[in-house]
């Protein structure tokens, strides 16, 4: 070809047709660049929002791909509780899941169970750091001290996880039911922790079986994650009876296969995870069992596909009411007293405050009742100069590190957050905490990331960057559950996983907000053919000759999933 | 082998024994059954092709100018509306040089609105660079289409096929299909010389200096001049090798004729037989059949035509303000004769928007050419409701 201008001195020397017979590399169109495209991978809205850290678009594409063990291996990176998460996580990443757009969110969390389940009875080898010389003490086998013990243990240093229960899991164990996470899953992933060479010691409160100080005294650092033991009392006339019971307290004796000591025809208090929890176990025991809440069904606190599930399976709610006094005759309850309510102004918790309406009491018939109206901590394990400086918690910042020397704290003992995922989050973060003080170094301040998005630097694609020409509107997959009919009668789980077709179909669905797969598009619509792909490089999938972009922008616009941004030239 | 098809399933059938590689259509009355036929065909296996299905016309007609950019022989079809949204892109696949070949069922342009035969929509094309062959029964549609890739790639233009709409497209007639082995034979695979190619990369169709765009023209109308002697051949070849010719135009019984009707289209098999029965009668009366209407065979056209008394061209258009088509463009070619060789030439417009043309009206148009002053030879409206 010629790179030189071509003069024709005849039609006969004329090309066929109107095609340039000299190279067109002569016309260098970078010239008439005002912004260039960068190729820029950026952290997807559903990571972002994982309360535990998660890459989820990296294990949801591995998964499309089939690559399961290696989903799981960057599953470890950040939660040795897939298999729970995957069943009893609220899925905040489903929420903000771009997909929603188009035929439905991912079904993220089946995903993730899929994966963990795939591996539960043989997991792939997992190696803990090389040991640092250094021994953490971690109070409570709960989401939050497991999690900050399994990462310790990746990171190098020793760790003692020590439990109250004869079992270990804290809320995990005693605080889910069965049917919406089977022991044998946390079991397995609790294994999994000892294996990595986590030492548990149950059967051992700080506090009674061994002091506070003692763990300061011979430990390196103490992690304080005790969560939620104490429920909020119902605070009407005559609570104090043995038939008003503490709703956590109903469950752990369930959960340990102990007779739940309540009557046949139970009244739960509240609207939290622990009422729906507490209520749908002993529907399952047989007893006919409701329901009451002083606000609305928009108010609940409750996992709304928990409170959906409740009342599929016929337990009555009533909403605006409340508990004012318990009847008893002959000291046996024979039913309680209520006030109906109505919503005032918002509160603290921007949520309308209920205001009784007066002289609108009415009897709800019931022989026991459960309370379920909030649980808060116990902090009489600390010793006195330090519970002097508490409240209702130990005061922590995000990566757990407390005003007292040695020791950090997370999960609800610190930020009452309630969910099993955010207390797997608050444990790792403090893990790396501790890890940084061990090493003298400091935090990053992308320390909550999955390792794999940390060299990312734009964050939540919104919706109107994915390029829907490129993703078919297909629906959301759901794995098949238990009929009522069969589900009330046992603590089997109700939700059933997702087959391999299933797991294929779902996972392709991903749109990979922000992640590059290599579709080629930006290489293939380039007009200048100005993007070149580029090989042998892990970091770097292709390269702008910027001597020929001319800013024209077609590579961002046809970029699936907004992994190209557009800078202007300065 | 025979098979009893429509006009339309002919023209699909064509594509698939040409072996067009990407069909690339958009479905208008009475087009869409050719369309349907070539998807059945191509669903089937029947042909390795891709079927493109695009949002309008003018999509249809950049893809195949894409594809056969890209070096595939490509296929599609249309009709009235539809040809006029393809417009500029006629000119683009002429210009462009690239042996697209297409259907185009005739059919009236609206409003008012009509999906009959007219030929006002295929005529209108006529400035755009394409060969234009109007055809007068299903076997010459299938024939046609055939023929038209083998001189569309010859002189690199792109050919349209013409059939009235229902006369043809949709009326079943006994049609021979070529064998397979035959029609590779007549038609071999698509060679370009330049294409899209990313061994001999090319620009296309970027900008034309003033120095260079006249010559870029007058070889379109070399090519046009070649594809005189390409059409001639390339029936000749098939009649050679399959039994069947047609001429880019037809004399029929015209030998020592006095006065000659000249058709296009199915018009034209209906005035067969007026003709037999007039010369029956003792009328000295011929019929010339035009097949092609670009390039314009003017040779043909001069020698059929001169020294006869009298000429009368069935319009079945209208080029309002001016006349007939048809008979415009032989009193063009016909006017640098000789005056003693060169016959008066009538206008009589047609059947428009799809009305019959029966025999009764042919037979009187033939004894109106004998009798009509030549000073009233201009637009003579033929079945008018006066």
């Amino acid at each position: 070809m010629s790179q030189k201008p071509i003069i024709y001195k005849s039609w006969r020397e004329l090309p066929l047709m109107t095609a340039s017979m000299g190279d067109t590399t002569v016309n260098k169109t970078g010239s008439w660049r005002n912004v260039e495209p960068h190729h820029v991978e950026q952290v997807a809205p559903c990571s972002l929002r994982c309360p535990a850290g998660n890459d989820v678009v990296g294990f949801v594409t591995l998964a499309a791909a089939g690559k399961l063990e290696e989903a799981w291996h960057l599953l470890a990176e950040t939660t040795p509780f897939p298999g729970t998460c995957g069943r009893v996580c609220p899925h905040p990443c489903e929420t903000e899941c771009n997909r929603d757009h188009l035929g439905g969110a991912i079904n993220i969390h089946s995903v993730e169970r899929y994966i963990a389940d795939y591996f539960m009875d043989k997991p792939p080898e997992q190696k803990p750091g090389t040991f640092s010389g250094k021994h953490v003490a971690v109070i409570g086998s709960g989401p939050a001290g497991l999690s900050c013990a399994y990462h310790l243990k990746r990171f190098g240093h020793a760790a003692t996880v020590f439990e109250a229960h004869s079992k270990a899991g804290g809320m995990l164990r005693v605080g889910i039911p069965d049917y919406r996470l089977p022991p044998e899953v946390l079991d397995a992933e609790i294994r999994r922790i000892i294996d990595l060479g986590v030492e548990i010691i149950t059967g051992s409160r700080v506090g009674k079986d061994v002091s506070f100080d003692q763990l300061v005294h011979k430990f390196d650092a103490v992690f304080a994650a005790v969560g939620f033991t104490n429920s909020r009392p119902l605070g009407a006339e005559g609570d104090d009876g043995d038939d008003v019971v503490p709703g956590i307290e109903v469950l752990r004796k369930i959960n340990l296969g102990m007779d739940d000591g309540v009557g046949n025809k139970p009244l739960v208090v509240g609207g939290g995870n622990t009422a729906m929890d507490v209520a749908r176990s002993l529907l399952r025991k047989g007893k006919d069992v409701s329901v009451i809440y002083r606000r609305t069904r928009y108010e609940m606190p409750a996992i709304a596909e928990e409170i959906d599930e409740l009342l599929a399976e016929g337990i009555e709610i009533t909403f605006l009411a409340t508990p004012v006094e318990v009847l008893r005759e002959n000291g046996k309850m024979t039913g309680v007293k209520c006030i109906r309510m109505k919503l005032g102004e918002p509160d603290a918790s921007g949520r309308r405050r209920p205001v009784p309406i007066e002289g609108s009491e009415y009897v709800i018939e019931a022989d026991c009742v459960i309370t379920a109206i909030g649980e808060t901590t116990d902090l009489e394990f600390l010793p006195d100069d330090i519970r002097a400086k508490t409240s209702w918690n130990i005061p922590a910042d995000e990566l757990g590190r407390t005003a007292f020397d040695k020791l950090y704290a997370g999960g609800d003992v610190a930020d009452g957050a309630g969910t099993v995922t955010a207390a797997i989050g608050y444990g790792r973060r403090a893990a790396i905490a501790i890890d940084a003080a061990f090493r003298g170094k400091p935090v990053a301040d992308n320390a909550a990331m999955s390792p794999s998005l940390r060299e990312r630097t734009g964050y939540a694609i919104p919706f109107e960057e994915i390029n829907t020409a490129y993703f078919e509107d297909l629906p959301r997959s759901e794995p098949g559950s238990l009929k009522v009919s069969e589900r009330i009668k046992t603590l089997d789980e109700v939700h059933q996983g997702f087959s391999e077709a299933d797991l294929e179909k779902e996972a392709k669905r991903c749109f990979s907000c922000g992640t590059c797969p290599a579709c080629d598009n930006c290489y293939i619509f380039c007009p200048d053919a100005a993007i070149s792909k580029v090989k042998d490089d892990k970091n770097k999938l292709y390269l702008v000759d910027i001597e020929y972009c001319k800013g024209c922008g077609i590579c961002a616009a046809e970029c699936p999933r907004g992994c190209i941004v557009m800078k202007a030239v300065r | 082998m025979q098979k009893v098809l429509t006009g339309n399933q002919s023209a699909a059938w064509g594509a698939m024994c040409a072996k067009a590689q990407v069909v690339s259509a958009y479905p208008i009355t009475p087009q869409t059954t050719i369309i349907e036929e070539l998807a059945d065909i191509v669903a089937k296996g029947l042909l390795d092709a891709k079927f493109i299905k695009v949002e309008s016309e003018h999509s249809a007609m950049a893809g195949c100018i894409g594809a056969q950019a890209a070096g595939a022989r490509t296929f599609t079809a249309t009709s009235s509306q539809g040809l006029a949204l393809m417009h500029e892109l006629l000119h683009w696949a002429a210009l462009a040089r690239l042996p697209v070949v297409m259907a185009n069922v005739n059919r009236a342009m609206a409003p008012g609105w009509s999906i009959w035969t007219d030929q006002n929509d295929s005529l209108a094309q006529r400035d755009t660079g394409w060969l234009q062959f109007y055809c007068e029964s299903n076997q010459e549609v299938l024939d046609t289409t055939i023929q038209a890739y083998k001189i569309a790639e010859a002189v690199n233009l792109p050919v349209m096929l013409i059939l009235d709409a229902f006369f043809l497209s949709h009326t079943y007639e006994a049609v021979d299909i070529p064998g397979q082995e035959a029609t590779s034979k007549y038609l071999p695979p698509y060679k370009p010389s330049i294409y899209l190619n990313v061994d001999d990369p090319h620009a296309f169709g970027g900008i034309v200096p003033q120095d260079i765009y006249m010559e870029f023209r007058y070889k379109m109308q070399l090519a046009m001049d070649e594809a005189l002697i390409a059409a001639d051949k390339a029936d000749d070849d098939f009649k050679a090798m399959f039994g069947r010719g047609y001429g880019v135009v037809e004399e029929y019984r015209l030998d020592g004729a006095d006065y000659v009707l000249v058709t296009s289209g199915t018009v034209t098999s209906t005035t067969r037989t007026v003709i037999d029965d007039l010369q029956e009668k003792g009328h000295s009366v011929g019929l010339l059949k035009m097949k092609m209407l670009r390039p314009f065979p003017a040779e043909k056209v001069r020698k059929i035509l001169s020294g006869r008394k009298r000429v009368a061209v069935l319009d079945r258009n209208i080029s309002v303000g001016m006349g007939g088509v048809w008979s415009q463009e032989i009193r063009s070619v016909m006017y640098h004769l000789p005056e003693d060789q060169r016959p008066p030439i009538y206008d009589y417009i047609v059947g428009l928007g799809g009305r019959d043309v029966t025999p009764e009206f042919i037979e009187e148009i033939a004894l109106d050419l004998e009798k009509r002053p030549v000073k009233d030879c201009d637009q003579v409206w033929i079945g008018l409701k006066e």
